[in-house]
Order: structure tokens, then C-alpha cells, then sequence
């Protein structure tokens, strides 16, 4: 898949929003999950939020989604409250590419994509020029076209995935949520769209922000890496910079070793393995392959 | 079906996507600046015009059919001549003043309890989620026969099916804490209320004298034989509004049948659709009860069928409002001729047809809950 490469007009360029946390406190019903984040979402970038199961990655995003709301704090768009702006006006500045994505059987990959429309559209402009080309835009970007016709479930896991993305970037806004876009993907459909946010990015500029399970994959397609554990942000900054064997250990409770890929410079963990809940027991960074550690 | 528009060259052909045709306004938006919109711009589904022609086309017929059957049998010719006043004085009178009532009330009822479940089933995302099933119609029942059978309220049975109706699904998101999720539960609670209310019928009618329990007998079964005109009237008037309601919804419906969080994601605003949604899914059946009683097995069947010839796409609001008036005037007439002179309530047809499709449904290997 290296067909991303298709020069975009530059109108398609959008102004920058500003995405932010304040004070944030987040959870279901009476769980505090999250209690008082700050956080600022460098523009124009992909960040990344990674952390062990549980740390609160998925809440902080779906906060910044406003499909949770917060119990305290506030997200800003722009500087406003998200919670008070109106649902289309926020759409319009939003795409959210939620983990759970099952459609209706019987849709067609265009079906899906036209559907990111929606905040563009009313009861008199149902399907205007501009609706016409964000779609084929999107399914261009996707790498979908010739396939506008085919029903989702005919898809393979990858390309599924990239008509849903496809569907947010028709949504036609600066930026853009995705809650774990490769779970569920084998290798090479992982790669398949972590390319295409590499390319959204790029191309489109836009503003990123995914939750990623995988560090490995977080460190070598993220601009910026936003560590978090039990509900508070360890660390941010450059994935080269912030990814250290301590931090590793501090949200894994994993021991390793940390090279640059001697390819694409992004950091390697190597010689992984579990540390020992007894600290006496902890092996001080065993020199050997780790297969007696498991 | 395209308005003629002279088209920019440098522009790409405005084309509709598959599966609609586009209806567009000579707009200003062609050579001035970018993203300045057309007058306007309609998608109308191709599929959904041609099933619901079909669907009006057959309920004409079941309408001719139904106006001109009876103890004086009517031809389809008599029928339409008497419908504008011509022919016989006699053919006038049973068409335009015996049957033509009855007719309209099985219409607008079957249309109402089937758009109402249609409504219903969609917000919740459960097919089994009708108005009938989550106990509505038995509690509008139980307050209509409170009325009917005197218990020293004055009000009209009908206004008391319509609060009837209100309390249930008031009580039912009472107890599962109106948070909208949790379709499951709030199922579970209405069918508790209905059952509560059920047993509140039965009592009523146990206690009184046996001409009240007759009066009140149509109410709990559903008839078309004892609507009250007015009932009737009401219906009528709210129904072509509610239709219209309806379908303002009908994209954000689509989109939540997708899933909440990509429906946020585009802008809709949840809270505020299934809060509309259900009120009007609940006024419906109130108005429906008020005039024909408690025929809520249409509010599951007309959208099932109305989704199976939509191949399970969209959100079919218009023909399950048309399955439903089909569903309910067919059993009319199949309840009124079967055993004529004796007459089968329509509730109880419903029910025998009814009850074995649910039953089918539920037992069949592929039945998903989503509708």
C-alpha cells in the first residue's frame, strides 16, 4: 500500500484547532477513572496516549470525543467548552473514529462514507457539490476507490477499517479521534492504516490523536507520545525523547532495553521481561533472552 | 428527475449516489467562491418510492375491498361511485356512513402503532422493544376501562388511554433511571408494568356489573367495532404530524442504529432525538389505543415486514406506517367475514397470525436483537 502519495490541493489544508484538557475528571457513574488531566494536543500532529490496561487511555479520549462527559474539568475546542457548543458546530472541527465499529449489514462502502456528511447537511442540501467531492476525497485518501459499491462485510479486516476512517475524513475536519484504529488487525492490516493516518497527517495536516495498545507502533507512527498510568499523565514529548527503559517499566512493570530501529530511527524495545512483584526477586536487567522469565 | 442546471466545466458532474435519485434547485454556486451551496438538494431513495407505491397501491385495494364487504356485498366500481356521492342512495349510506369509518380507524390506528414501534424499536436498537410488548397498550387499556367501568372519573375513555399510555412509559423510565441505555432493563421494567396493569384490568372488570364489563370488553382486546369518532378524529390529525416528526429523524435514526458514539462523532444530538422519539412513539400508541384498543402485535409485525422489504436497510418509517395500516385493515377484514355474521375482534386476528411470526422470529437460528 504505497499509493498515498496523490498530491492534495492545498485548500483541503485546514486551519489548526486547538484541542485541550482542563482539570479533567472522568469515569462511569461514581469510578473516578481520570482525576484532574491537563492536557495540550499539539496541532497539526499524530499524538499517541499509551498505557497499560486500564491507565485510562480510552476515557481521556472519549472525553475529547464528548461521547463521555467529563465529571469535572473541562475539554476546550478552540477555547471553548465542548460541552456547550452545539453538536453539528463541534463535528464540523471533530471526527471521532470510535473502537466499537459495526455497521448494519448491507452497507456499502460509499453508504458508510456519506454518512460523514452528516454535520454538513440539512433537510434542504442533502447532497450538495461539496458533499459530492469530500466523499470521493475520502475514498480517494483511503485508497478505497472502485470499491464505493462494496458491501462492508465483503472487506477484509484492513480495508473495512480504512472505509471507517475514510467516513471520518468525508466528516472533512481539522482533526481527527481514533480509539485503538488497529485492534483487531493483523500485521500487515495494521501497517495498511497506520500508513493512511501517516498520510491524513501529512497530506491533509491534520490533527491526530489515537489510542494505541501497541508502544512499538505508537513510537514509530506518533509525532507525540502521551504516557499515562492510572488515570495521570506520566509523560509527553517526542517518542525518541520520552520512551526510556524507567518508563517502560513504570507502565508496564516491564524490564528492557531501548535501540533506535536501525531503519527508520523510531525506539526498539529489546530483551523484554516481566519484573518480579518481589522486589527482592527483581532480576537486576538479566543479560540473557528472557525465555525463563515467562 | 435531474432540474436542468448549466453545469461548469471545471466542476464535476453532480451526480446523486447509488441507489437515489437527486433533486436539485439552480443554486448560485457555480463560479463564486468555494463551498457556497445550491438552492438545495433532495436524495430520494429509489427503492423506498418504489415499495411504498407498491404498498399504496395495495392498500387501495385492501380498502375497496374492505369498503365494499358485508352483509350487502359491494363491487370495486359501487364502492368508488359511492365514495363520490354517486349511485345508489343505499351504497352511499353503507359505504360513506357505515364502513368508511371503520376503514379510516384501521388506517390511522395500524399506521400509528406500527410507526410507533417502528420508532421505538429503532432507539432502543431492539426489535422486540414495541409499544405493545414494553406494556404500553395494557396500561392505556387499564385506565381506559377504569373510565369505561365508572370508577367516578368522568373523563373520556380515549384521553384516559393517551394518559395511560404516558404513565406507563413514564413509570417504566422511572424505574430504570431514564438514562436511555440500558434497553434491556427498561424492556424488562414495561413488561412488569404491563403485566401490573393487565392484572388492574382483570380486576376491574371481576368487580363490576356485567353490562359495564361488556362496554368494556372492546378495550381489552382491540376492536375497530367501538371507536369513538372523536378518538378517531384525533388520531387522524396527529398522525400525518407525527409522520412528518418522524421523519425529520429519519438521518439521525440511521446513524444510531450504527452506533451512539458515531452518531456523537457526526453531531447528533442523542439525548434530544430519543427524548422526541419516544414521546412520540408514546403518544401514538396512546391515540392508537384510545380508538381501537390493544392491537400491539401490529407495532411488531408492520415494521418487521416494512424492514424485510427494505432489506434490512435504513430506517423505514413510511412503510412501516403502511405495513401496519395494511396489516391491521386485512385483519379487520379477515376477522369481520371468517365467521360472518359473527364478528372476530380485530385483536384476536392479529394475535392468532401474530403470535406464531413472534414465536418464529424469537426461535429462529439468525434472529438478531438489533433491528
Amino acid at each position: 500500500m504505497n499509493s498515498f502519495n496523490r498530491a492534495i490541493p492545498t485548500e483541503h489544508i485546514h486551519p489548526a484547532v486547538e484541542l485541550e484538557a482542563r482539570q479533567l475528571v472522568a469515569g462511569h457513574g461514581d469510578k473516578v477513572i481520570i482525576d484532574g488531566l491537563d492536557l495540550n494536543l499539539p496541532t497539526g500532529k499524530i499524538t499517541a496516549i499509551v498505557g497499560p490496561n486500564g491507565c485510562g487511555k480510552s476515557t481521556l479520549l472519549n472525553s475529547l470525543a464528548r461521547t463521555l462527559k467529563p465529571l469535572g474539568g473541562s475539554i476546550l475546542l478552540d477555547g471553548q467548552d465542548i460541552h456547550r457548543l452545539p453538536g453539528r458546530d463541534v463535528a464540523r472541527k471533530l471526527a471521532l473514529l470510535p473502537q466499537e465499529t459495526s455497521a448494519p449489514e448491507g452497507m456499502s462502502v460509499e453508504d458508510l462514507v456519506r454518512f460523514g456528511r452528516q454535520p454538513h447537511q440539512s433537510w434542504l442540501s442533502q447532497w450538495s457539490p461539496d458533499d459530492q467531492r469530500a466523499v470521493k476525497r475520502a475514498i480517494k485518501a483511503a485508497d478505497l476507490t472502485g470499491m464505493e459499491n462494496r458491501m462492508l462485510e465483503e472487506l477484509s479486516g484492513g480495508q473495512r477499517q480504512r472505509a471507517w476512517i475514510a467516513m471520518a475524513v468525508a466528516q472533512d475536519t481539522p482533526s481527527l479521534l481514533l480509539d485503538e484504529p488497529t485492534s483487531a488487525l493483523d500485521l500487515g492490516h495494521q501497517l495498511e492504516v497506520f500508513e493512511l493516518i501517516r498520510h491524513l497527517s501529512a497530506d491533509h495536516g491534520k490533527t491526530i490523536v489515537m489510542v494505541v495498545h501497541d508502544l512499538l507502533s505508537a513510537c514509530r507512527f506518533a509525532d507525540h507520545l502521551v504516557a499515562m498510568h492510572d488515570g495521570r499523565l506520566i509523560t509527553q514529548g517526542a517518542p525518541g525523547q520520552v520512551l526510556t527503559p524507567e518508563l517502560v517499566h513504570q507502565l508496564y512493570g516491564v524490564h528492557c532495553d531501548i535501540l533506535p530501529d536501525p531503519v527508520t530511527g523510531s525506539p526498539m524495545l529489546i530483551n523484554m521481561h516481566r519484573a518480579s512483584k518481589n522486589p527482592r526477586q527483581a532480576p537486576a536487567k538479566a543479560p540473557i533472552s528472557g525465555d525463563n522469565d515467562e | 428527475m435531474d432540474a436542468a442546471r448549466p453545469l461548469d466545466q471545471s466542476q464535476p458532474l453532480h451526480r446523486p449516489p447509488a441507489g437515489f435519485w437527486l433533486w436539485r434547485s439552480s443554486g448560485t454556486s457555480n463560479g463564486t467562491s468555494d463551498g457556497t451551496r445550491p438552492g438545495y438538494s433532495l436524495l430520494i431513495p429509489k427503492r423506498a418510492v418504489i415499495i411504498n407505491s407498491l404498498l399504496i397501491l395495495l392498500l387501495l385495494i385492501v380498502v375497496t375491498l374492505s369498503l365494499g364487504s358485508g352483509s350487502v356485498s359491494l363491487s370495486p366500481a359501487e364502492v368508488w361511485q359511492a365514495l363520490w356521492h354517486q349511485g345508489p342512495a343505499i351504497n352511499q349510506l353503507v359505504v360513506n356512513e357505515l364502513r368508511l369509518q371503520r376503514v379510516l380507524a384501521g388506517l390511522t390506528t395500524g399506521a400509528a402503532f406500527a410507526l410507533s414501534g417502528c420508532l421505538m424499536q429503532t432507539l432502543s436498537r431492539n426489535r422486540l422493544a414495541t409499544p405493545g410488548i414494553i406494556g404500553i397498550d395494557n396500561s392505556a387499556t387499564a385506565f381506559a376501562v377504569a373510565s369505561v367501568t365508572g370508577t367516578g372519573l368522568s373523563l373520556a375513555p380515549s384521553s384516559m388511554a393517551l394518559a395511560g399510555a404516558a404513565t406507563a412509559c413514564a413509570l417504566a423510565f422511572g424505574l430504570t433511571g431514564a438514562s436511555g441505555r440500558g434497553g434491556y432493563r427498561f424492556i424488562v421494567a414495561g413488561i412488569g408494568i404491563g403485566a401490573i396493569a393487565g392484572a388492574m384490568t382483570q380486576f376491574m372488570l371481576s368487580r363490576v356489573a356485567i353490562d359495564d364489563a361488556n362496554a368494556a370488553f372492546p378495550w381489552t382486546v382491540g376492536s375497530l367495532n367501538a371507536r369513538s369518532p372523536e378518538a378517531t378524529a384525533a388520531l387522524a390529525a396527529c398522525l400525518p404530524l407525527a409522520l412528518a416528526l418522524s421523519l425529520r429523524m429519519t438521518r439521525a435514526l440511521q446513524l444510531m442504529q450504527v452506533s451512539d458514539a458515531v452518531s456523537i462523532g457526526l453531531g447528533i444530538n442523542l439525548k434530544q432525538v430519543r427524548r422526541n422519539g419516544l414521546i412520540l412513539s408514546v403518544l401514538l400508541t396512546g391515540l392508537a389505543v384510545a380508538v381501537a384498543g390493544p392491537v400491539g402485535l401490529v407495532a411488531l409485525l408492520g415494521p418487521e415486514v416494512a424492514r424485510g422489504l427494505y432489506r434490512h436497510k435504513g430506517v423505514p418509517l413510511v412503510a412501516s406506517a403502511l405495513c401496519g395500516a395494511l396489516i391491521m385493515l386485512a385483519a379487520d377484514l379477515t376477522g369481520r367475514l371468517i365467521l360472518a355474521p359473527l364478528e372476530i375482534p380485530v385483536g384476536i386476528v392479529t394475535a392468532v397470525v401474530g403470535s406464531p411470526y413472534l414465536l418464529w422470529m424469537l426461535l429462529n437460528p439468525s434472529f438478531k436483537n438489533t433491528p
